[in-house]
């Protein structure tokens, strides 16, 4: 799932210190699940706000079930126009489709997203993704590079690995080093010798998923 | 688990603005249990009628309109089961006769929300999906 962060109370107040009547929006979806911008954690950040000089504005609260799916929003469309701005604590995607929805009312984050990633605990979350759209797991023992590899290397190790660590520092595992033990392990050193196409990171846009099953139905 | 004191002002006025539509679904549905095979996690519990889409939406929304607001707290317990634990409102149920299933659990959703009702991902348990 996406996980997020909120963004510190200061910064958060520094945008809506100039409205009055101020909407937040918490969302069910992901951000709720890493504690980030849930209904609950709508209610911490009104009660931070107020406590950061906020004390005489109307901030009122709403969680839709997610923020990415229009049909949500549509909850909001009766209560919006009655506000100054509106703060989103969904992911970056949320945020937008918010501030597409409502594009006559100033939207604003209060999350930073982070990354797709899993729960090692509760509050404890590790980046795993980072979407580059060109999957590589398979030859990698189901360890990503892109994300883990300090250099997003799609082949490796480079020459900085250094006894399993990253030489941006002792601290760092390198992740070329774990593909490879872990091949090893499992009898597939052969996969680290395919070598994998560069990424095209060069003049991307804004990607778009189809899935096959509805190519017909979207094709344009 | 607290007992909760539900604002049934607030849940009849929030149950009063889709009335008609809401009504006209629940009346409308036949308990063919054709929604059950489009629900993923009906499929992934051993088809457990518990899952099915139509009981989720009787037992939750449908619950609502019936008493009015007017619920025990394990029946707040049973909708909160029925409307998150069982559902990821993943939109993806089906009805042959046109009930707009996710929409119903969403009222529900949000009917419960205003209620101070909505899952806690902090409590030190498994997620409901794990079990």
């Amino acid at each position: 799932m996406v996980k997020g962060k909120r963004k510190p109370v200061e910064e958060i107040y520094s945008v809506i210190s100039k409205y009055s009547k101020i909407l937040i929006v918490g969302c069910g979806g992901c951000v709720s699940v890493c504690l980030a911008g849930g209904q609950k954690e709508v209610f911490e950040l009104i009660e931070d706000l107020k406590a950061s000089g906020g004390s005489a504005k109307q901030m009122d609260s709403y969680t839709v079930e997610r923020q990415c799916n229009m049909t949500f929003l549509a909850e909001l469309d009766d209560m919006a126009d009655a506000y100054d701005c509106i703060v989103s604590m969904a992911c970056g995607a949320g945020v937008q489709y918010l501030a597409e929805r409502f594009a006559n009312i100033p939207v604003f984050p209060a999350i930073n997203t982070i990354a797709i990633g899993v729960d090692r605990e509760i509050g404890v979350y590790e980046e795993k993704c980072r979407a580059c759209g060109q999957c590589v797991l398979s030859y990698t023992g189901g360890i990503c590079p892109v994300t883990k590899c300090a250099k997003g290397l799609f082949n490796g190790p480079c020459g900085g690995t250094n006894s399993g660590m990253c030489e941006i520092n002792n601290q760092t595992p390198c992740a070329w080093h774990d593909i490879y033990t872990r091949l090893k392990d499992q009898g597939r050193l052969d996969d680290i010798l395919k070598i994998q196409a560069p990424m095209q990171w060069q003049n991307q846009v804004q990607r778009t998923i189809v899935q096959d099953a509805y190519a017909e139905r979207y094709a344009k | 688990m607290e007992n909760l004191e539900l604002d049934t002002t607030q849940v009849k006025k929030m149950l009063g603005k889709h009335k008609a539509k809401m009504k006209f679904y629940l009346g409308m549905c036949a308990h063919c249990s054709l929604c059950a095979e489009s629900c993923f996690l009906f499929n992934s519990h051993d088809n457990d009628p518990k899952y099915m889409p139509s009981y989720k939406f009787i037992n939750s929304l449908g619950t609502l309109y019936k008493k009015k607001g007017r619920i025990k707290q394990e029946t707040v317990e049973e909708i909160k089961a029925n409307i998150w634990e069982r559902c990821a409102l993943c939109t993806r149920c089906y009805c042959p006769f046109g009930i707009d299933i996710p929409s119903m659990i969403a009222l529900a959703r949000s009917i419960m929300r205003s209620q101070g009702v909505y899952p806690q991902y902090d409590e030190e348990k498994a997620h409901p999906l794990a079990e």
